[in-house]
């Protein structure tokens, strides 16, 4: 990840077009409808400020361009590349899906025999503290778009960039609506 | 003697490791490797026979001894096969050894071999006297035996690890051996030992390689002596290191497990840093809870701030490219005015002209905004803030927006005499605006 100055410009410009975009297509919205609008052009934009290199990223394209509504938007917004990055995020979230699947699969059979195999204090003292981690984990997962699909290892590190990312958004996004709340009222 | 034992050192240890893992190097390197490593064991055997006084016997050329050694393939197998010999205990080992020696004296003095295959005998048989460099030598020869009838891996890395074990039986008996071979001692210990979970790779031929690893192996044994290093490539420049601690597990699903975790730690570590008021916290249950309230308030900022920039902005027009086109008449109907107001306000403004126009060009949305219009947008814009006016300097503008009801705005803002507290009023400004929005897009309609 470059500087963040560089991400935020980047993230600018592809979320103005995004809005532009949102603008454009649909005159009478309606306040919700808008706030969807604006909020997914911030969340395809700063998923494509990263250059889908990252997995989160990837997942927000490919949720987002699974919408029709949406897929004109999403195409506008990743410009010239916008094929290869959606091709590149369905795949890798299709391939990640099956993974989740067999893996799920593996756990159940281990988890069943490792049950048995233990003895009943051993349950007790660990699986506490394994259990609380684990749920932990999954919350985690669910709101890091597409963490379903990860290990622990890779969902750390994309919890990392995606609060990075987020921070970035955020600060950029707070500026406009400062100043454009300056510019109303005056 | 102490000059000797490193080299043996190394000589014993690197075919232990080769037996252990065996499977990269062919059996034509591993070979010619050894046959050097043999040239410079029988040389030094006798520069060290030199320096006892026992240069009598006629040193011939270390290939023919070696293919003597090959033709006594009796002696020699029962040399392995002694040494090989699982011994209960040490006290036992070393009369066994003494009768060794007298046997293989016997054997020498017998006449099987001849002048250079008896100096070799006669190098082994002294381990009656000296029992230390015996066992080395003895080791040696197995272990050449091993390597050039080429038996299987299983034995030689047995022969290996037998050798391995005098070692460290030579380090408590003998008082000679001095310190640092007995750190060398101990490690190589832990080589023979854990010579299936090792993965080295080391190239048998290259023997400086060889050597400098060794050294390091060394120091890093010497700093903790506990450790033993388990995976160390040099081969390969993407290595990964992983040390396992007395104790722990050594087969490689642990170690790749040990590795995946120390991952993690590393990363929490980072996400520690990054996340506030998260360095305080232990346990990885808690840390957890913090990252996710935190990804879970920066989640719903987002949310907030996209539903603050719908109502401050009902149409969602950010448009840059009418921005700037329609901007231009507006400006010009409304500079002066709006100057000729606020021109208390606009001294501090121009003031910080300069810092604007760098953020704006930091911005890179420069669309060639000239000075003048700046400082319009300037002098209605608080001057105080201005990180939050490089964006709408550049990129956003209500004029373009509201191009038609924006003069009724600021014709009412202005019968208000611009009250101090109307910042404040910010929903009812943005509700405002809204019904005119609307007001606009029924005029527009109708």
């Amino acid at each position: 990840m470059g500087p963040p100055s560089s991400i935020k410009k980047k993230f600018l410009k592809k979320w103005i077009t995004g809005l532009q975009i949102c603008s454009s297509s649909k005159e009478n919205m309606s306040l919700f409808e808008r706030k969807k609008a604006i909020k997914l052009s911030a969340d395809v934009a700063m998923a494509s400020a990263r250059n889908a290199t990252t997995c989160w990223s990837r997942a927000l394209i490919a949720n987002a361009s699974k919408d029709d509504n949406n897929k004109i938007l999403v195409d506008h917004i990743l410009g010239t590349e916008s094929e290869r990055l959606k091709k590149a995020s369905i795949g890798s979230v299709m391939c990640n899906n099956k993974r989740v699947r067999s893996k799920k699969i593996l756990k159940k059979s281990c988890s069943f025999r490792r049950v048995k195999k233990m003895a009943p204090q051993m349950v007790l003292a660990s699986s506490i503290a394994k259990r609380l981690v684990k749920k932990r984990t999954l919350v985690l997962k669910s709101l890091v778009p597409g963490g379903e699909a990860m290990d622990e290892s890779s969902l750390i590190e994309e919890t990392l960039d995606y609060i990075i990312s987020l921070r970035a958004q955020i600060d950029v996004m707070r500026r406009l609506a400062n100043a454009s709340e300056h510019l109303n009222l005056k | 003697m102490s000059r000797a034992l490193p080299e043996m050192i190394h000589c014993l240890n690197t075919p232990g490791n080769l037996a252990g893992n065996g499977m990269e190097v062919s059996v034509l390197e591993r070979q010619r490797a050894r046959m050097k490593w043999q040239q410079e064991q029988l040389q030094q055997q006798q520069n060290y026979v030199n320096e006892n006084g026992l240069s009598m016997f006629p040193i011939s050329p270390h290939t023919q001894q070696f293919q003597v050694l090959i033709n006594n393939e009796s002696v020699l197998n029962e040399f392995v096969n002694r040494v090989m010999k699982p011994d209960p205990g040490l006290d036992h080992r070393w009369p066994h050894f003494g009768k060794f020696g007298g046997e293989d004296s016997d054997l020498g003095s017998c006449g099987i071999g001849n002048g250079s295959g008896f100096e070799m005998n006669y190098a082994i048989s002294r381990t009656a006297s000296c029992p230390p460099a015996g066992a080395a030598a003895i080791a040696e020869v197995a272990e050449t035996k091993g390597r050039e009838s080429v038996l299987p891996e299983k034995l030689s890395s047995a022969v290996g690890r037998e050798s391995f074990r005098k070692r460290k039986a030579d380090k408590t008996q003998n008082l000679k051996v001095v310190a640092e071979d007995g750190t060398r001692n101990k490690r190589i210990k832990g080589c023979a030992e854990e010579g299936e979970s090792k993965i080295t790779e080391q190239n048998s031929n290259n023997k400086s390689t060889t050597t400098t690893n060794n050294n390091n192996k060394k120091e890093t044994s010497t700093d903790t002596s506990k450790e033993n290093s388990k995976v160390s490539d040099v081969q390969k420049p993407d290595y990964i290191h992983v040390r396992a601690r007395r104790g722990q597990a050594t087969d490689s699903h642990s170690l790749a497990e040990r590795v995946r975790r120390e991952k993690i730690s590393e990363r929490m570590k980072y996400l520690q840093d990054l996340v506030p008021g998260c360095n305080k916290i232990t346990g990885k249950a808690g840390m957890l809870d913090e990252i996710i309230n935190y990804v879970q308030s920066l989640q719903r900022q987002v949310e907030f701030l996209s539903m603050k920039l719908v109502a401050v902005n009902p149409r969602l027009d950010f448009n840059i490219d009418n921005f700037f086109t329609k901007e231009a008449p507006a400006c010009t109907s409304n500079f002066p005015t709006a100057v000729g107001v606020s021109s208390e306000m606009a001294n501090p403004a121009y003031l910080e002209l300069n810092t604007l126009q760098q953020l704006v060009s930091c911005c890179g949305l420069d669309m060639g905004t000239n000075p003048p219009d700046m400082a319009f947008r300037k002098t209605l814009s608080d001057p105080v803030s201005i990180p939050e006016t490089f964006l709408d300097s550049s990129c956003f503008n209500p004029y373009s927006t509201w191009d038609t009801n924006l003069q009724d705005l600021y014709g009412v803002e202005f019968h208000q005499g611009r009250s101090p507290s109307f910042p404040s009023q910010q929903f009812i400004g943005t509700e405002n605006h809204y019904k005119n929005d609307h007001y606009k897009t029924t005029l527009v309609n109708t």
